[in-house]
């Protein structure tokens, strides 16, 4: 980072052949739209060659850079009125689930990603950290700018809907 | 949360193997007990490896190209002592990003046809093309290899410029290109 604060161009093109792909795919998570997504790629990459300088090393830098395409992401998503957070599920939504036949539907992508594309912001945020990209609670919270405690209260929610609609899936048939 | 749930919010961390070795002696425990979070845990491992399974396809050497043309510009705008307009910037951004589409799109299609020049200046630069059924990914990997990025281009011949990341191709990266079963023909920008 500091090379890159330093107007190295060799160790920016090396941190976006590190991260770019991984970052890319967390922003596709959320907009699922491949030329968007590139576009705002371009800007969280061109924001780390502007800011670089305001990195202070108290995170990872993955986790500096995720946070910067977040933040990307829930602006345009304001902006276009995209935005959605439901509320918390009930406590019954574990009611009827056939966790059986969630371990199969897992299975199959079309309908993990049918499944993830069902949850809010917040949650799908946190779940396509932890499963995509194998990061600890404690680093989605920085990349989410928010406390430790309301990662895992969201993952915890977000599992509950995801084996329900997975469930679901399942038992109602709905072809792969 | 009740000390269920409190597993529970952990099982995914479990899963993506992240936990303290405390936290995951917790849910050892608990999963040594409860067969219903046994079960939760399958669930769960099925969801990562299918979401890790699945291919992505990035913008990759052509977003690159796109990001070091933005920087060059912005190096060029601050450096001439003036800003841009507010719409000019929007027009650069607009040029780039078609440019940066156009990219990707000529690169899967024909290449050939009559041309036209680069869009960048390309000076110092080698120019290449691609065996058309080179990969995205293979094109990656080499030019990563060498240290090269793509710089500019495609021209409708579908041409692309080609530098080094630390300024000029060598003599011995040259040759690597002219050998590279990825390349068609790599020629000196003079």
């Amino acid at each position: 980072m500091t090379a890159i604060a330093g107007g190295d161009r060799a160790a920016l093109a090396g941190l976006y052949r590190e991260l770019e792909r991984p970052v890319y795919r967390f922003i596709l998570s959320k907009l699922n739209d491949p030329h968007e997504s590139a576009d705002i790629l371009h800007d969280v990459f061109m924001e780390v060659w502007r800011s670089a300088g305001r990195f202070e090393g108290r995170s990872k830098v993955q986790t500096w850079v995720f946070g910067i395409a977040w933040r990307k992401v829930i602006d345009l998503r304001r902006k276009t009125g995209r935005l959605d957070m439901p509320g918390d599920p009930p406590d019954t939504a574990d009611e009827g689930v056939d966790t059986e036949a969630a371990v199969l539907a897992g299975q199959e992508a079309v309908h993990v990603r049918h499944c993830l594309e069902e949850l809010g912001d917040d949650h799908r945020m946190a779940v396509a950290l932890a499963f995509y990209e194998d990061m600890p609670y404690g680093q989605i919270a920085e990349v989410a700018g928010v406390p430790e405690g309301t990662i895992k209260t969201r993952i915890y929610h977000a599992k509950k809907l995801l084996l329900r609609c997975l469930s679901g899936r399942v038992t109602r048939g709905v072809a792969t | 949360m009740t000390d269920r749930s409190d597993i529970e919010a952990l099982l995914p961390f479990y899963a993506n193997g992240t936990l303290s070795e405390a936290e995951r002696a917790e849910v050892e425990a608990a999963l040594r007990d409860d067969p219903a979070l046994e079960l939760e845990l399958s669930a769960l491992r099925a969801m990562r490896d299918t979401l890790q399974a699945e291919e992505t396809r990035s913008p990759g050497e052509f977003g690159l190209a796109r990001l070091m043309r933005s920087v060059e510009e912005e190096g060029r705008s601050r450096s001439s002592g003036r800003g841009l307009q507010p719409a000019r910037l929007w027009r650069i951004a607009a040029v780039i990003a078609i440019a940066a589409f156009l990219a990707q799109s000529v690169f899967l299609l024909d290449r050939g046809g009559p041309g036209y020049e680069l869009a960048g200046d390309g000076a110092g630069a080698v120019r290449v093309t691609f065996d058309p059924d080179a990969t995205e990914a293979e094109i990656r990997a080499f030019l990563t290899e060498l240290e090269l990025e793509i710089t500019g281009g495609p021209s409708a011949l579908g041409l692309y410029d080609i530098m080094a990341l630390d300024g000029e191709v060598s003599d011995e990266d040259m040759m690597a290109l002219q050998a590279s079963p990825l390349i068609e023909t790599a020629t000196r920008d003079d």
